[in-house]
């Protein structure tokens, strides 16, 4: 089990990311804590760098391959999906630059906790074994519970923090039977492996039965589907609102990367099993998460009901089990990010001062005094409402075409229905902003970050809604190399 | 195997026998004469003032208990490593890649040096 | 169906483990008679006189004494933990005796029998040595902590971080050692320093002296001995963890301290200073291997003592900053300096 430079070669970005993430722990030491916005800075840097890394790996003659003795695999699959979790990495970051300040957490390690997990989020994209990605989800969750509850001084930090910690671990657990029993049934853990065992219907026990349940629900539980999804509310709300947004858009993205590899790779062999499985939690969560969102009034808390929503859609384009379907998930996930994080880069010019923004009600009569603000979060509410011609509508499109293509119509229209329904919620902020008189000033933070911020994310949302052809040609063409 | 490790049991079983043994005759021998002020802890004679042990000592205490898990478990990490050190096919690579985790572990150390985790006083 | 060899086997096994036991249990009678002789000494006095000549009975009117007095428990100790601590801190230590090697294979006389002259050759003795070794920091918190008195836990928990800090150090001086020996069997490092005091690990220059540094400090410091004896230190603490012990429960504390220092000398004589091996290598004169393990046992504990009466004791602080910011920085740049040596 001697590896090579080219084993080496292949993991670059995460060494960079990994590197990086020691070094700037030892700068932190050396900056004062008015300057930490350097450290912001330095972080960005690396995760450019990682990006140039992973742009150049697309040429490398060993793209592709499997090194690490299968432990780790580089294709185009795990490469697009890295590309999401850079964007996810690099915009929360810049929205934090002045949040972190409003709300005095101005500390070094929450960038480096950022960095550390999206090292385990590329290690889980380009995880090929059970236990590599075993390794990748906690490396990717361990910093996100310490981030989730990095408001020390506020109760609902501590509380969210600490529910996600423990379900977390819980989930870990499950997640970790799961793989010893397929581990138990096919003797193997590198995905290649499980998918030639299970291709002998012997292997087809209850037993496996059972393995697929539990890993179904490790996994659902990350990507907070419905009836794992008892985390995500408290966390959302009560982590600082950047993390919100990178917890929404980073770790989902990687979520649903290892779900897809595991299902389609490893268990396609037990599609039905599974199907049937994450159907019914895809199900579960459009319509729970949609409906409950309805009565929300902290809109983190509406966006976190919305996203367990969301993530019912993206595991209906798991369950289609085609490539079709794991390109539609792929390019779901991108569109997510930039039109979450953008909602969220408003909540977070939102809060200033005494002004939270985090009450529906606080943004009554916003585009009154400030069109500008108004405009771009009725953007990005229609595109997560999934209203033409914004991305979320193309993003549900593919979904929804993959489902019919093989046949579930029947769940497209449901999805449809629930999409109608998550308009209701979505659309009344923007009744609040449109149609009603202020009740007050409003104040704004006002800072670089949150402006370059926006402007990406609100570029990505129009874009990828007009003209999403090149960014699904490369989602099909990384769900090929699968 | 069974004759490696079985003496461990043994040798615990029969110190705890002597122990035990020792103490039955001694309680045989002893005096045994209780009363409210010899029974009371020992707090440089003054009256004693609230319980001991409700824990309230320095967090310190914890950050000792923590950086030790981290550090025994890494440490623990080496054995197999000092042990196919000296196995010529590997050996290079192992350093190799002895230095790197020992290089993480060292950022580990001058991070809880700098936050000031080691420091007493 | 167990045959007839096995057996003999296993009552071979029990009669060592009964006589290093019991040596082990009344060693500290000597001990304490030699360390109160040499303390006399070092400070210009005579020590214990008394009883018999030289005061040689001291410790056998000790010994009768401790067991006639009132064993007391405080009232608001935790009953349970109170009695068993002084075991929990005391059973473990002898354990450490089971892995560590006093001399290699002798014939015994009148019979063909081979017979090693140690109670058991783990594969992982080492490993196992440390483990066990660490458990007797239970016993001291236990004792601490259910004494319910502010001293005593005060006592039982600057012990407890002081041994899990030095703990650590113990490791990587372990640790070093392998990597000279490449193998955690104790007899195997054993056999690794034979022939001769060249060979010793104290000697593989530059890094053995490091080594050994390392590991006596550690050792002092997990012996909770001067001047490491933070937990007993009688000037802010009264007696420490043990405050509240009195009678035998007290007796049984101060033997597992003097076994645990049988045991940090045997071990720095089996990984620095060739266990049983005969100094002189090839021109050895004949003396039995296992004499030269004792005498070799015997001067660090002496050197145990001298330093117990010459040193004054540090502060708590410092203590815990030559653990580490010293040490374990020392420690893990010695790993790579050994490392680069035996690649």
């Amino acid at each position: 089990m001697i590896f090579t430079i080219k084993d080496l070669l292949s993991i670059i970005p995460e060494l960079i990311i990994a590197g990086s993430a020691c070094v700037l722990l030892l700068v932190d030491l050396l900056i004062s804590k008015e300057r930490k916005a350097c450290m912001a800075v330095l972080s960005i840097l690396s995760v450019i760098a990682a990006g140039v890394a992973s742009y150049w790996l697309l040429g490398a003659d060993f793209m592709g391959a499997k090194s690490f003795a299968g432990m780790f695999e580089l294709d185009g699959f795990s490469t697009f999906f890295k590309f999401v979790f850079y964007t996810a990495t690099v915009l929360s970051i810049l929205l934090s630059f002045h949040y972190v300040k409003e709300e005095d957490i101005n500390l070094g390690e929450y960038y480096v906790l950022m960095l550390f997990s999206l090292s385990g989020m590329m290690v889980l994209a380009s995880g090929a074994d059970l236990l590599s990605i075993y390794v990748g989800l906690e490396l990717m969750s361990l910093p996100i519970y310490v981030l989730a509850g990095f408001l020390q001084n506020d109760v609902r930090s501590n509380e969210g923090a600490m529910k996600y910690v423990i379900l977390g671990a819980f989930s870990s657990g499950i997640l970790l039977y799961g793989i010893s029993m397929v581990y138990g049934l096919t003797g193997t853990t590198e995905l290649s492996g499980v998918a030639a065992a299970l291709s002998d219907s012997s292997v087809h026990v209850p037993a496996l039965s059972i393995a697929i349940v539990m890993m179904v629900a490790g996994f659902a539980f990350k990507v907070a589907g419905v009836p794992f999804h008892m985390w995500a509310p408290d966390a959302y709300e009560g982590a600082p609102t950047p993390i919100t947004g990178f917890m929404s858009a980073g770790p989902k993205a990687a979520a649903f990367a290892v779900m897809l590899r595991v299902f389609m790779e490893g268990l396609q062999p037990a599609y039905e099993q599974w199907m049937v499985m994450v159907g019914v939690v895809a199900v579960a969560s459009m319509a729970y998460g949609n409906f409950v969102a309805i009565s929300q009034k902290n809109i983190k808390r509406m966006l976190a009901y919305s996203s367990i929503g969301h993530a019912g859609y993206a595991l209906l384009g798991v369950m289609a089990g085609t490539e079709e379907g794991i390109a539609s998930v792929m390019f779901y996930m991108a569109v997510y990010v930039f039109m979450n994080l953008g909602a969220f880069g408003i909540i977070i010019m939102m809060r200033k001062g005494g002004q939270r923004g985090e009450l529906i009600e606080e943004y009554t009569g916003l585009a009154r005094s400030h069109r500008g603000v108004a405009l771009l979060m009725l953007i990005f509410l229609f595109s997560l409402a999934g209203i033409p011609p914004t991305a979320g509508f193309m993003g549900k499109f593919y979904i929804f075409m993959a489902l019919i293509h093989r046949g579930m119509v029947g769940l497209a229209i449901f999805a449809v229905l629930m999409s109608a329904v998550a308009a209701y919620f979505y659309i009344r902020i923007v009744m609040l902003m449109y149609m009603r008189e202020p009740a007050g000033e409003f104040e704004f933070a006002r800072s670089k970050g949150i402006y370059y911020a926006l402007f990406i994310t609100t570029v990505g949302t129009v874009l990828l809604g007009i003209c999403p052809g090149y960014l699904v040609k490369l989602a099909e063409m990384a769900s090929v190399i699968m | 195997m069974l004759l490696s490790y079985l003496p461990v049991l043994m040798m615990i079983g029969f110190v705890t026998f002597l122990g035990v043994a020792v103490l039955f005759v001694s309680s045989l021998l002893r005096p045994q004469n209780p009363y409210g002020s010899k029974l009371s802890p020992w707090e440089c004679g003054m009256e004693p003032v609230g319980d001991a042990d409700i824990g309230h000592f320095r967090v310190h205490f914890f950050i000792i208990a923590i950086l030790f898990i981290i550090f025994d478990v890494e440490t623990l990490f080496l054995f197999p490593w000092a042990v196919i050190l000296a196995d010529k096919s590997i050996s290079t690579l192992a350093f190799i890649e002895m230095f790197i985790f020992i290089g993480i572990l060292a950022v580990g150390l001058i991070y809880a040096w700098g936050k000031g985790a080691l420091d007493w006083l | 169906m167990v045959d007839t060899a096995f057996i003999v086997e296993v009552i071979i096994i029990w009669i060592k483990v009964v006589v290093v036991a019991l040596v082990l249990f009344s060693m500290p009678l000597a001990l304490t008679w030699i360390e109160r002789k040499v303390a006399g000494h070092i400070q210009v006095r005579l020590g214990p006189f008394r009883v018999g000549p030289h005061g040689i009975l001291q410790a056998f009117a000790d010994m009768v004494k401790m067991l006639f007095k009132e064993d007391v428990i405080p009232d608001r100790a935790d009953r349970l933990l109170f009695k068993i601590a002084p075991l929990l801190m005391m059973v473990p230590v002898f354990a450490i005796f089971v892995a560590i090697p006093f001399g290699d294979k002798v014939t015994l006389p009148f019979t063909d029998r081979e017979l090693t002259l140690y109670i058991s050759d783990m594969n992982v003795g080492i490993i196992y040595v440390l483990a066990v070794s660490g458990l007797a920091v239970y016993g001291v918190i236990f004792g601490g902590w259910a004494s319910n008195s502010k001293y005593a836990l005060l006592g039982g928990l600057r012990s407890s971080a002081q041994m899990i800090s030095y703990e650590v150090v113990m490791t990587f001086a372990a640790v070093g050692v392998v990597m000279l020996a490449n193998s955690l069997s104790l007899v195997d490092i054993v056999r690794s320093q034979s022939g001769g005091f060249w060979h010793w690990n104290i000697l593989y220059l530059p890094v053995g002296p490091v080594w050994f540094f390392i590991f006596f400090i550690a050792g002092l410091a997990e012996l909770n001995r001067i001047p490491f004896d933070l937990p007993e230190d009688e000037g802010t603490l009264a007696a420490g963890y043990h405050v509240e012990y009195s009678g035998m429960r007290f007796a049984f504390f101060m033997l597992g301290e003097y076994v645990a220092m049988v045991s940090i000398s045997a071990l720095a004589v089996v990984l620095f200073f060739g266990g049983w091996d005969d100094p002189l290598g090839p021109f050895a004169f004949g003396i039995p291997p296992i004499l030269w393990f004792v005498a070799k046992v015997m001067v660090f504990i002496y050197i145990f003592m001298w330093i117990r009466f010459t040193l004054p004791r540090y502060r708590y602080d410092q203590l815990m900053t030559i653990g580490w910011k010293v040490l374990i920085p020392i420690s893990m740049a010695n790993v790579l300096v050994t490392g680069f040596m035996r690649i």
